[in-house]
């Protein structure tokens, strides 16, 4: 393909900083590039290193917004570079790491300590409470039960909710988007055998859904656009009715 | 952070409890704030009826006050402004520090994807967001009517409870518009405006943090609170550009035949 006649100048503002280097002091490189056609971020990034600096650092891995790996500030909101074409940007872009996530060097960070600690908070696995039998048929489960897991199921985790979150900006404890989402994907899973009660410390704990203040920027952020706010939504109704069954169920056998 | 034990199972009484808390808090923030936007729009209506004249105002307000309607609501209202204020204040960061991260982090969200590109395709990924910022904005107004609402609060309790103002113990057009057009029009048209964005945006919130997919679709909630806070603006900016003396009861017509 020939290069349009209003092909763009592009300069790019990236942060740079090694924490690994004793020398290394944070600061902005400036970089400058000639727009392709269908030119994403990732492609410019690889084009700034091939050409620039072979020493500038971020990651990616798959290119098309699987791997969760290329999440970045772009002109100040959370994005996947491998996602964003330079087209819909201005000339002038500024990348930044994803904040809230522990810095690795330049436009890398690292999102699996923080994923890992949600995961293992939350117990994000199914809590099967009878023993297994390889002899027993699988349960079955409602097409429309087994639609809202997968829906749930597809964040790939690349944090962008959580660098979008003012909450979880301040918080290193909060859940945020992708640890809640997570939540009620096992609370729908009827193979999840944890009660309303154990899910109700879950959700309703300090760092759980009503630690959010309800800014919504997970949801308009998610480059996967993952329904964040209905299950936020969700959540809340689900909390305030385990509350009442709680309260109900004591009455009753008090 | 991965050091932290499992918050969920086995932690006992102490979770539970704090979670009910959590669930407590946020039911109280979110209630008062709804009772006090429910209250805000039938009290712009009230006042509302200056607009058709002195007459009208003042047989309202002595009615309300004749059936002790007036009095005790100012009293409940100014409990549920304070129990507001405690309960949603709680989720205000309060380190400084903190404060300018998250409004950094709203601007910045604010500004993206609203440039204007030439070449943007329709498959940008960059959706507008401003919610972070009405945020940090009904942070400030809420700042703002805890100083001028408290002193609202407490003049008009005083005008109820005392014969400080006017002749009699209670509200009278003659001495509430005597005050406004004195200079209480200014503070008055900052609460105004105050009031009713933090209404209206808190409104939104709370209907999207409970029912974001219930009732309404999240676009069409957004478009709703815009429709109330420009109505009830106008409404209330109408009301006391009369109060203030500057235009005549548009609506005094409505009781010329009334007896008086």
């Amino acid at each position: 393909m020939t290069q349009p006649a209003t092909a763009r100048r592009l300069k790019f503002e990236i942060f740079r900083f090694n924490p690994e280097d004793e020398n290394s002091e944070p600061h902005i490189d400036s970089f400058e590039i000639d727009e392709t056609p269908f030119m994403s971020l990732y492609i410019a990034l690889n084009r700034i290193r091939e050409v620039h600096d072979p020493g500038l650092q971020f990651d990616f891995a798959c290119r098309s917004a699987i791997c969760g790996s290329c999440g970045m500030m772009v002109n100040g909101r959370p994005a996947l570079a491998c996602r964003t074409l330079t087209s819909d940007l201005p000339e002038d872009i500024q990348l930044y790491p994803l904040p809230a996530f522990k810095l690795i060097g330049d436009l890398s960070v690292d999102t699996g300590t923080w994923f890992r600690g949600m995961a293992e908070r939350t117990e994000a696995w199914i809590h099967e409470r009878q023993p297994f039998d390889p002899e027993a048929e699988e349960e079955r489960m409602s097409d429309d039960i087994a639609a809202a897991i997968y829906e749930g199921d597809r964040c790939i985790e690349c944090g962008c909710c959580v660098a979008s979150c003012g909450v979880a900006n301040l918080d290193p404890e909060f859940l945020a988007g992708a640890g809640l989402n997570r939540v009620a994907r096992f609370m729908m899973d009827p193979r999840d055998q944890r009660s309303d009660a154990e899910w109700f410390e879950v959700v309703a704990g300090d760092e759980g859904v009503f630690g959010c203040v309800g800014m919504m920027a997970c949801a308009d952020v998610c480059p996967k656009e993952l329904p964040l706010l209905e299950v936020y939504a969700y959540l809340r109704r689900k909390t305030l009715g385990a509350r009442f069954m709680a309260r109900n169920t004591k009455k009753k056998s008090a | 952070m991965a050091s932290r034990a499992p918050i969920s199972l086995d932690q006992g009484a102490a979770a539970t409890s704090s979670a009910r808390r959590q669930l407590l808090y946020e039911a109280i923030s979110g209630g008062t704030g709804l009772l006090l936007a429910v209250f805000m729009w039938g009290h712009v209506v009230l006042v509302g009826s200056i607009l058709t004249g002195e007459r009208g105002f003042d047989w309202l307000a002595t009615m309300l006050e004749d059936y002790y309607i007036a009095q005790p609501t100012v009293i409940a209202v100014f409990a549920l402004f304070l129990v507001h204020a405690v309960f949603a204040s709680r989720k205000i960061p309060s380190q400084l520090r903190d404060r300018k991260r998250i409004l950094k982090l709203a601007k910045g969200l604010n500004r993206s994807g609203r440039e204007k590109v030439a070449t943007r395709t329709e498959h940008s990924p960059f959706r507008p967001h401003v919610e972070s910022l009405l945020w940090i904005w009904q942070v400030r107004t809420g700042m703002v009517l805890l100083v001028l609402g408290s002193f609202h609060l407490v003049l008009l309790g005083l005008d109820i409870f005392t014969p400080l103002f006017g002749d009699l113990a209670g509200i009278e057009s003659s001495s509430s518009m005597a005050r406004v057009s004195a200079g209480l029009w200014l503070p008055y048209a900052v609460l105004l405006l105050c009031v009713e964005f933090h209404a209206s945006v808190g409104l939104y919130r709370l209907a999207v943090k409970w029912g974001a997919d219930l009732w309404m679709s999240r676009a069409t909630m957004h478009r709703v609170e815009q429709l109330i806070f420009w109505v009830v603006l106008g409404l209330g900016t109408l009301t006391l550009v009369v109060l203030a003396g500057w235009m005549e009861p548009p609506l005094a017509f409505l009781l010329d035949g009334a007896a008086p």
